[in-house]
């Protein structure tokens, strides 16, 4: 099973840059679609699913191996060496903000920079850190997974609308969110939600992007502030938006952030 | 009458919730707020986190706020609200963003169901799936420590038996008094039945644990003299008893001797065991069409229905005249013998007689000549 084919890799765009986009927890790269097509003048831009999400291949799921997110940040590199892809910018949302940072981290030489959008290093609160969350808050989201995932079966996944503001796209693509396993979803859910990079953070030795809604519940402002205060080469934008996926509510203002710092 | 859609909407059967575009409520209905024990004015201006339990406000920004700007629409989604004195409502929604012609965001709709018991039936099923999952996790892998316990103990009790054996045939060489003589013989006449018992033990625990029967295959041996051997040594065993054959093999046949001989051997044991005692056996060998059909029959009381589906299982002793000596294994194994040859065992019982038949192919494939190292 190729990498490519692992992870439903997709290549868009021109450019001897590449900008390579990873989606969150409850996503798929889908999420990317009024973001991405933004740079492809310029760029060669790469979008992914990780492996257990969208339309990644299901069986090449190790639990073992995705138990932490260091197992994600290896197929990151994987990608990135298999398309031989030079100067890296990382486009990471939510928890793959640090799945980005993990590799940056494991292969600098491989990246230009990182855009961090809606990250957080940790999310259970902790002493003198406010993640945001208890741990028993934690426990009841994943319970609470398990009542949607009740009855939902690949044949029910919904179509997605073409984007209205390019009708020539015109496809329907099948929604994916919903195909992907439960057992899977939750697994992914404990590993991001109970993941601590408070550490990482000041291992990044490259130019960082932060961009954190006004409110968003699940990376709150602090939490972007402090992500800031100890990445070494970082810039803080605060988006004028609500949510904790800019990239869909308000992509406008990503785009821009982006376009300043890339 | 007609429908007063004011009154169908305030009082509507199911709750309604309407966001603004900077994710405020702007509308709700009364039966939501009898639901949750919040007025409409209370409500106005609040947003979904400070309607929804944490954790349901984390799912909804991860999963339905992302496919709601994606696809417009999220149905059938299952979350918590909260009521005013702090307990949680389970209900289901379907949500939909109302948007322009031109595509803007307007509204986000909710119509809200309780689901009560709903959630809690679902969560007993999802409990009970788990819990038998263990369940049958557990007991397989408990099965198969008792498979290689078996195994091992077989395997371990071989030597001491051939030890015992050997001895006595030493022993026996140096004794003339007939009546110790014969003691000898009694005594290996039960070491030797110790072994069978072990080896079936053996087979059995090996073809569980997934082995299957190890044959050692011979090709193109003579059938007739493995058979003719056979019934000579049950002859000499039941002399009271006929047993008559019929042997038209004329295609050459690759078998396992050791193995196809104790499948004879087994049958044969049975007619003579639960056959009419005062009718002959008869054996039949042909083969036609690249098969070999190996039957054996006796006359006598039919096998009953019931028990002709559980002949073949392991431990099956059936009921009245059963061996005394035996674990039930005998058909059990004969039947594994059967598959290993890529062949079926199957019986047919009447008022007549009863039949037992062996069919499998004259050749096997190459590769299913595999050493029995442990024979």
């Amino acid at each position: 099973m190729s990498i490519l084919r692992r992870n439903n890799v997709n290549i868009s765009g021109n450019g001897a840059r590449a900008m390579l986009f990873a989606h969150g927890f409850g996503c798929d790269q889908n999420m990317w679609r009024f973001v991405a097509p933004a740079f492809e003048t310029g760029f060669k831009t790469v979008l992914f699913d990780h492996v257990g999400a969208g339309r990644s291949d299901l069986d090449a799921y190790d639990p073992e191996k995705y138990s932490t997110l260091s197992g994600y940040a290896d197929d990151v590199v994987e990608i990135i060496n298999e398309l031989d892809l030079q100067e890296v910018i990382f486009v990471g949302h939510s928890v793959s903000a640090m799945i980005g940072a993990l590799a940056s981290i494991k292969q600098p030489q491989l990246f230009k920079s990182l855009v961090m959008v809606s990250p957080s290093p940790r999310y259970i609160n902790d002493d003198g850190y406010e993640g945001g969350f208890t741990a028993e808050q934690i426990d009841e989201l994943l319970e609470t997974l398990d009542d949607n995932h009740m009855g939902w079966s690949a044949a029910m996944a919904p179509a997605i609308m073409g984007n209205p503001d390019r009708p020539e796209l015109g496809e329907e693509l099948t929604n994916s969110f919903c195909a992907t396993d439960p057992e899977i979803a939750r697994q992914f859910a404990k590993v991001t939600f109970k993941s601590d990079n408070r550490a990482d953070l000041s291992k990044i030795s490259i130019p960082t992007l932060i961009l954190q809604c006004e409110e968003d519940i699940i990376s709150e402002k602090g939490v972007g502030k402090y992500v800031h205060q100890h990445v070494i080469d970082s810039k803080f934008v605060l988006l004028d938006a609500t949510g904790h996926c800019p990239n869909l509510s308000a992509p406008d203002q990503v785009i821009r952030a982006m376009r300043e710092f890339v | 009458m007609d429908e007063d859609l004011e009154d169908l909407y305030e009082n509507a059967p199911c709750g309604y919730i309407s966001i603004g575009t900077n994710g405020h409520i702007v509308r709700s209905n009364l039966t939501l707020s009898a639901w949750i024990g919040i007025d409409r004015e209370d409500l106005l201006g609040k947003r979904t986190k400070d309607i929804l339990t944490i954790h349901s406000a984390i799912f909804y920004e991860t999963h339905v706020a992302p496919l709601l700007r994606m696809q417009g629409y999220f149905d059938e989604v299952a979350l918590d609200l909260i009521k005013a004195n702090g307990e949680k409502l389970a209900i289901l929604a379907n949500v939909a963003e109302r948007r322009d012609d031109k595509g803007n965001h307007l509204f986000t709709r909710l119509t809200i169901i309780k689901a009560t018991e709903r959630r809690r039936y679902e969560r007993d099923l999802v409990e009970a799936r788990t819990k038998a999952e263990r369940g049958l996790q557990l007991e397989r892998a408990a099965s198969e420590l008792r498979e290689q316990f078996v195994a091992v103990l077989g395997h371990d009790l071989r030597n001491p038996l051939a030890g015992i054996e050997g001895g006595i045939r030493l022993i026996t060489r140096n004794i003339s008094d007939e009546a110790d003589r014969a003691i000898m013989v009694l005594m290996l006449q039960s070491v030797r039945r110790m072994r069978q018992l072990i080896d079936d033990v053996l087979d059995l625990a090996r073809s569980r644990l997934g082995g299957g029967i190890q044959l050692n295959i011979e090709l193109e041996q003579p059938l007739e003299p493995v058979l003719a051997q056979v019934i000579d040594e049950l002859r000499i065993g039941f002399p009271d008893r006929v047993i008559e054959w019929q042997f038209n093999i004329a295609d050459p046949v690759d078998f396992d001797a050791g193995r196809i001989g104790q499948l004879v051997s087994n049958l044969i044991g049975n007619a003579i065991t639960h056959g009419a005692d005062n009718e002959p056996i008869h054996v039949q060998a042909s083969t036609r069409n690249n098969e070999l059909y190996i039957s054996v029959s006796n006359a006598g009381e039919p096998i009953p229905p019931g028990t002709i589906e559980r002949l073949f299982q392991p431990f099956y002793r059936g009921g009245g005249k059963s061996k005394r000596e035996g674990l039930g294994l005998g058909l059990y194994i004969a039947s594994q013998i059967a598959e290993a040859h890529n062949g079926t065992l199957s019986v047919h019982s009447d008022e007549q007689n009863t039949t037992f038949t062996l069919v499998m192919p004259t050749r096997q494939p190459v590769d299913t000549s595999a050493t029995d190292e442990d024979r």
